[in-house]
């Protein structure tokens, strides 16, 4: 094995050393961008989901939502209930939350969006509204007769906006808009401020203090809808959630995921695309390695067949082409390592790509690496084998002289 | 050294037998020097890849060394080309892309794998009269000098037999006075047994027994006087 394997390094040395540097340059080329490639899909769909799972814990649902499980669709003694949730181990900040439908009126524009109740101070810890206004300013908790609105409800003249038909189209801070909530209160508030989270479901959204919801809703004094619950970072959550449903009974006690079914379908459908493009980059891959290797030992076909007549061993001229396949899926792996991390991770950071979820930044870890290395080796090997493999099953006789 | 019993090849091209080889029978002693003549087309070189395990015959019986390697599964032929027989073929058949050394040398090191294969190579380059132009390659060399070279790399594995391919078809006088010259050498210096293959009857002076064909048979067996 060792002589065989001394011999194929020879070969392949020299192959490569005194082989057409054009053909070389073009073969590692087309296998870095599929290698590339390799890369970038799995990422991006990683970011997504990352990006997406982030945006749904920061801005929408929280780490672990706490309603109630009885008739009673509030949770009452909310503050007491609060406290002794914040009191576990690994519970970062809890919010109480209340929600009543209304009809938003501004100008000649209707539209309609959940109206949530909250209490600024204790929020800002669970979410991260606060830091994504784009004009005027948060909630404060004395803050009566305000409100403050998603981008995608108030329109804010960005006729961009996926919902913008459906916005109040022209809204912006210190505008006064008309709610008429479902329980027939109607209320004119000004808006206090616009946010943009990018998260699409939670721009939808419009907040008013605790205090201005109880005055709509008498009912939310002291209750709450939900209770939303950020974590430390590796907190564990299912402890968390054992600890909160033995406070009390009657508590449904949530994780985020069970919020996030909509990124699971799209988790879905992305592997799903990923699948394919990875089968279309690896035929590529492999096709083009093939014909490399194929024309290669046609045009050798003679000089094979000496190789073989002076007592060369066929295994070791298949293994001088695996090992020129390896050397060149090996610099197409590190240089698309460096094209990922020095030229397309920092180009789609600076411009990234915008999703209904927000930006969406390129994610790749070690699994994902070994998974290209690990293919695209594969897929070199085996399509250098088989040319190299045929020509063997030639006699000397016809590779010699025809 | 070698028995060579009844030996036919025939190949069949598109729908057309042709007999290269009819039923040749004849023995090469150990550290003979044997030439085989004939006129192009009398199946001199069919003869020798027969001997020199390239080529399977149709029917016959080659037996080397007391061994019958007629049929010996591509793996033993393969060993046997490595190890015992040194094959010069008529258009030198260097690789390209490897120096002089390192063409000598590949058999060599498919032998042994490790040991003192690039010596020995240096040393038969410089027997040949190439000692200078190891760091060369193939196609910075003359005709007489890839020849050479090609001689050398037959002779890296100390081969008990040397076959030799029309050595001397694309060489100039001198240069085939040269080459053959060396293979005298060999055979006399070092018993290794010359079979060699050509068509000019010049060459009869450095044989010590001639076979010649004619139409795929043997139509003489002679002894040589040398000059």
């Amino acid at each position: 094995m060792i002589k065989s394997l001394r011999v194929a390094g020879l070969l392949s040395f020299t192959s490569v050393k005194r082989g057409n540097v054009g053909i070389i340059l073009l073969t590692i080329l087309i296998l870095s961008l599929v290698s590339l490639n390799l890369l970038f899909i799995p990422g991006l769909l990683h970011g997504l989901v990352t990006g997406a799972n982030n945006q749904l814990r920061n801005t929408y649902s929280g780490d672990i939502i706490v309603e109630s499980n009885t008739v009673n669709p509030l949770l009452n003694n909310v503050e007491n209930l609060i406290n002794k949730i914040s009191a576990i181990d690994g519970v970062a900040a809890a919010t109480p939350r209340n929600s009543l439908g209304a009809e938003f009126v501004f100008e000649n524009e209707r539209t309609a969006a959940l109206v949530y109740g909250v209490q600024p101070d204790t929020e800002t810890n669970v979410f991260t509204i606060s830091k994504s206004m784009i004009d005027g300013s948060y909630l404060s908790p004395d803050d009566r007769d305000q409100i403050v609105l998603g981008i995608q409800l108030a329109g804010a003249d960005k006729p961009n906006l996926e919902l913008y038909a459906r916005s109040l189209l022209k809204v912006h801070a210190g505008d006064k808009v008309d709610l008429t909530y479902g329980n027939g209160i109607q209320r004119t508030y000004t808006v206090k401020g616009i946010f943009n989270t990018e998260f699409l479901q939670t721009d939808a959204q419009a907040f008013v203090s605790q205090a201005e919801m109880q005055s709509v809703n008498p009912l939310a004094e002291g209750s709450a809808e939900s209770i939303n619950i950020k974590v430390t970072k590796d907190a564990d959550i299912t402890g968390i959630i054992e600890k909160i449903n033995g406070i009390e009974s009657g508590l449904k006690v949530l994780k985020w995921q069970d919020y996030a079914g909509i990124v699971r379908s799209l988790t879905d459908s992305f592997n799903v695309i990923n699948t394919i493009l990875n089968v279309v980059n690896l035929l590529i891959a492999g096709i083009t390695v093939f014909i490399v290797t194929y024309i290669d030992v046609a045009n050798r076909r003679r000089q094979i067949g000496v190789q073989r007549a002076i007592g060369i061993t066929p295994g070791s001229i298949i293994l001088s082409y695996l090992i020129r396949a390896v050397f060149y899926a090996v610099i197409a792996i590190v240089l698309s390592l460096l094209l990922f991390t020095f030229v397309v991770a920092p180009f789609e950071a600076k411009y990234p790509f915008h999703f209904p979820f927000g930006a969406v930044d390129l994610v790749v870890g070690w699994p994902d690496i070994l998974h290209m290395t690990v293919i695209v080796l594969s897929v070199s090997l085996v399509a250098s084998f088989l040319p190299a493999q045929g020509m063997m099953r030639m006699k000397i006789m016809d590779a010699i002289w025809g | 050294m070698y028995e060579i019993k009844e030996l036919t090849k025939i190949y069949n091209m598109d729908k057309v037998r042709v007999s290269a080889l009819n039923s040749v029978s004849f023995v090469v002693p150990d550290a003979a020097l044997v030439s085989i003549m004939g006129r192009s087309g009398s199946g001199k070189s069919t003869l020798l890849r027969q001997m020199g395990l390239i080529d399977r015959s149709t029917s016959g019986t080659i037996i080397f060394d007391g061994k019958d390697v007629t049929n010996l599964p591509e793996g033993e032929r393969a060993k046997l080309r490595l190890g015992y027989l040194g094959y010069v073929f008529q258009e030198y058949a260097l690789l390209g892309e490897l120096t002089t050394l390192q063409n000598v040398y590949l058999p060599g090191m498919m032998l042994n794998g490790v040991g003192n294969y690039k010596n020995r190579a240096a040393e038969l380059l410089e027997l040949v009269g190439l000692g200078k132009r190891v760091t060369h390659y193939p196609k910075e060399l003359s005709g007489g000098e890839q020849q050479r070279v090609a001689i050398a790399r037959a002779l890296i594995n100390n081969p008990r037999v040397l076959l030799a391919d029309e050595p001397c078809a694309n060489l100039d006088t001198v240069s085939s006075k040269n080459v053959m010259e060396i293979l005298v050498r060999l055979n006399r210096e070092f018993q290794v047994t010359i079979i060699f293959v050509s068509h000019d009857p010049a060459d009869k002076k450095y044989a010590d027994s001639i076979i010649t064909l004619s139409d795929g048979r043997i139509i003489e067996t002679s002894d040589s006087s040398h000059d």
